[in-house]
């Protein structure tokens, strides 16, 4: 099978929950019908018409093992080829593309959920962390993410106060972002002084988690013509794994973000990556954004603040990103929803017409792995 | 009882739970070896040959080409490359003299000075434990960088497994659908389920989407709290979570009103007689006194057969 015999793959449509501090009056299968029954809304098509259901979820933040197999019916994967994937949401959405690329299936639904508020996350990533030499220590989330923004700094020279300054962006723009509630955001002077968590990291630095959940529509190009006027067309994907162990990973920069990229444009025939109109993209800290902000070819290494510039081709994260809403295994697949959003019109969060996108997420501790799509109308 | 979903939940919105998962790892010989001669204040590194690759503390498997590599005597003095410090310690990341990539430890003493390039000495722990804190971290302290040239070491009696475990907490929410089906438990004493207005099976617990054909349910039954075995088994085997003693009867019975299968147990005789119990025979529930009732499917003792 040649690349020509591949099936063009769409998003058909997608949709999400708010995205709160904490769902108190809400299951996980509650939140996941709602992004599911909304994402299939308008389509034409019904849960009879899905072939398969892939999802992204974690069992240590649920609280059971093998969680999808309780959230089956509020997936709609009843007698359906279901998969799980303990990832974000993006490599849910990998596999899926490669089940109609090939021709296997037509339709599929990819879920990503997760509510932080009815777990610790520090044990969450605690347990993500090597248990023979590194947990003892005391390696955790914060201090993974502040020994990773200490190399960043030192190796490009870089100010922190420029950490605090893509926080309170990240924030302004989430603030205007009708899915994400943010009843109090944090400016330029509470970000810069909030309680130092992780040197240089402060905790305004770091991103917040959110419960949520997502699910996007995914069809052959048939299937995707016929179901909306819309449709999103995904280019190219790419995804690469760095080292378990912080020590072996480059200093001041993600060395397999930038190869996921370079695998999603090779794909996607993009020569520079400053021609997309949208970027949406995953970090767990206001330093691992520019590094991967950078890893993109967004910027150059030590420039990511640049990225931000109004003058930039590209309009970076106008949802606001992860720092201001993090939903752990969700993260990257609601930056897909907010990128194909806006390409097909379906939300308007302020950056213009584009037709074409980048999107990343990132998974494991302080961003071992990472994910890379490319959309385009 | 026909009732609409939007009655007010009652005020148990929460379901405190715990997971403790206990592990025994298996560390293996370079993990093993390392914690092991931590005891005698050495620190052990690995060496690949092919790459010319020496890792403090000691790994099994090359990073670079996945050979196997070969136990050496590490050096215990180093160079600071990135420091964090958090409300509880700072951790850093030290390259460990002769080295190719550093190691992460604590810092054992201020934060003040321990900055990138500043060297630093082992601290060893008072009272050994078997683990890799018998290295206490490291402290700041003044050396000359010592040799490189790998030397070839061996630990005797090397540890080869080790007790862990992971407690893991939760606060799970009811969410409206749980949270009625518990408020009718605990205030009336009765079960619920939803009626699924395509297929017309009725879901007990509760739910907002049909699990067979998707549609949304628009409203809750009483379902009786007699029904009919549907399956059953006799436990014997222990295991971590298990909230009754072995031997018991797991049971799935499909209540009278209701289409799906609640997990309960059967009681209400000697274990013996368990073998003249069969499929399709009819159950009824026994209820806890209601002193103890707590608004949860455990109110319900145990299922009994109807004879
Ligand atoms: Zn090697
Ligand atoms: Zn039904």
């Amino acid at each position: 099978m040649t690349p020509h015999d591949y099936v063009r793959v769409g998003i058909v449509s997608s949709a999400q929950t708010l995205l709160k501090d904490a769902w108190d009056d809400l299951q996980h299968v509650d939140l996941i019908s709602e992004a599911v029954s909304e994402a299939l809304r308008g389509t034409g098509l019904g849960m009879s018409d899905v072939d398969f259901i892939i999802n992204s979820g974690s069992d240590v933040l649920d609280g059971r093992s093998i969680s999808n197999c309780g959230f089956l019916g509020a997936m709609g994967a009843h007698h359906k080829e279901e998969s799980r994937v303990e990832e974000d949401g993006l490599w849910s959405l990998s596999y899926a593309h490669d089940k109609i690329a090939s021709g296997s299936a037509r339709v599929g639904v990819v879920i990503a959920y997760s509510k932080p508020s009815e777990s610790s996350l520090t044990a969450y990533y605690s347990a993500l962390v090597e248990p023979f030499y590194q947990r003892p220590v005391g390696l955790d989330h914060a201090s993974a993410h502040g020994l990773q923004a200490a190399q960043y700094l030192a190796v490009h020279g870089v100010d922190e106060k420029e950490l605090s300054v893509v926080a309170a962006r990240a924030w302004e723009r989430a603030a205007a972002n009708s899915s994400v509630d943010t009843p109090q955001v944090p400016g330029l002077d509470e970000i810069a002084t909030s309680p130092s968590v992780a040197t240089p990291l402060r905790a305004l630095h770091l991103s917040r988690p959110r419960d949520g959940a997502v699910a996007v529509v995914v069809a052959s190009e048939q299937v995707a013509r016929r179901s909306t006027s819309n449709p999103v067309w995904i280019s190219g994907y790419g995804s690469s794994i760095d080292s378990q162990v912080l020590g072996e990973r480059e200093p001041g920069s993600f060395p397999a973000a930038k190869a996921a990229a370079q695998r999603a444009y090779a794909r996607a025939g993009v020569s520079d990556p400053r021609t997309f109109g949208i970027a949406e993209v995953s970090a767990g800290s206001a330093a691992a954004e520019l590094m991967v902000v950078e890893a993109l070819g967004l910027a150059e290494p030590g420039q990511g603040a640049s990225a931000y510039d109004g003058a930039a081709s590209t309009v970076l994260n106008p949802s606001g990103g992860a720092l201001p809403a993090d939903v752990v295994m969700a993260t990257g697949l609601i930056r897909l929803h907010e990128a194909a959003g806006q390409l097909a019109g379906r939300l308007d969060r302020g950056a213009g017409s584009a037709s074409s996108a980048l999107v990343h997420g990132a998974g494991g501790l302080a961003h071992q792995n990472h994910c890379v799509f490319t959309l385009e109308v | 009882m026909t009732t609409g979903l939007n009655t007010p939940p009652g005020v148990s919105q929460k379901l405190a739970a715990t997971i403790g998962l206990p592990y025994t790892l298996t560390t293996g010989k370079a993990v093993g070896s390392t914690i092991t001669a931590l005891a005698s204040k050495r620190l052990t590194g690995s060496y690949c040959s092919d790459c010319q690759r020496t890792n403090v503390p000691a790994q099994d498997y090359c990073v670079g080409c996945g050979g196997e590599m070969s136990l050496i005597e590490a050096a215990d003095t180093g160079t600071i490359t990135a420091a964090t410090t958090t409300p509880e310690h700072t951790l850093l990341l030290v390259q460990i003299d002769g080295a190719s990539s550093p190691l992460l430890h604590r810092l054992v003493g201020p934060a003040e000075g321990a900055v990138p390039g500043v060297r630093v000495r082992a601290v060893w722990a008072d009272e050994t434990k078997a683990l890799f804190l018998d290295l206490e971290g490291f402290e700041v302290a003044d050396s000359e960088a010592a040799a490189s040239s790998p030397v070839d070491t061996t630990v005797d009696d090397a540890m080869k497994e080790m007790p862990y475990r992971l407690d893991l907490d939760y606060q799970h929410s009811y969410g409206p659908y749980y949270g009625r089906l518990f408020d009718e438990l605990a205030h009336h004493r009765r079960l619920v389920g939803s009626p699924c207005p395509q297929c017309h099976q009725v879901m007990v617990p509760p739910r907002e989407r049909c699990d067979v054909c998707f549609a949304r349910t628009t409203r809750l039954v009483e379902v009786q709290d007699t029904g009919t075995l549907q399956a059953f088994s006799i436990v014997h085997l222990e295991f971590v979570g298990q909230t009754r003693t072995p031997p018991y009867v797991y049971a799935e019975v499909v209540l009278d009103g209701s289409s799906t299968r609640l997990i309960h147990v059967l009681g209400g005789f000697e274990i013996e007689k368990a073998r003249d119990l069969t499929i399709g025979m009819p159950v009824r529930a026994v209820w806890k006194d209601a002193s103890q009732a707590q608004g949860t499917l455990a109110d319900i003792e145990y299922f009994e057969p109807v004879v």
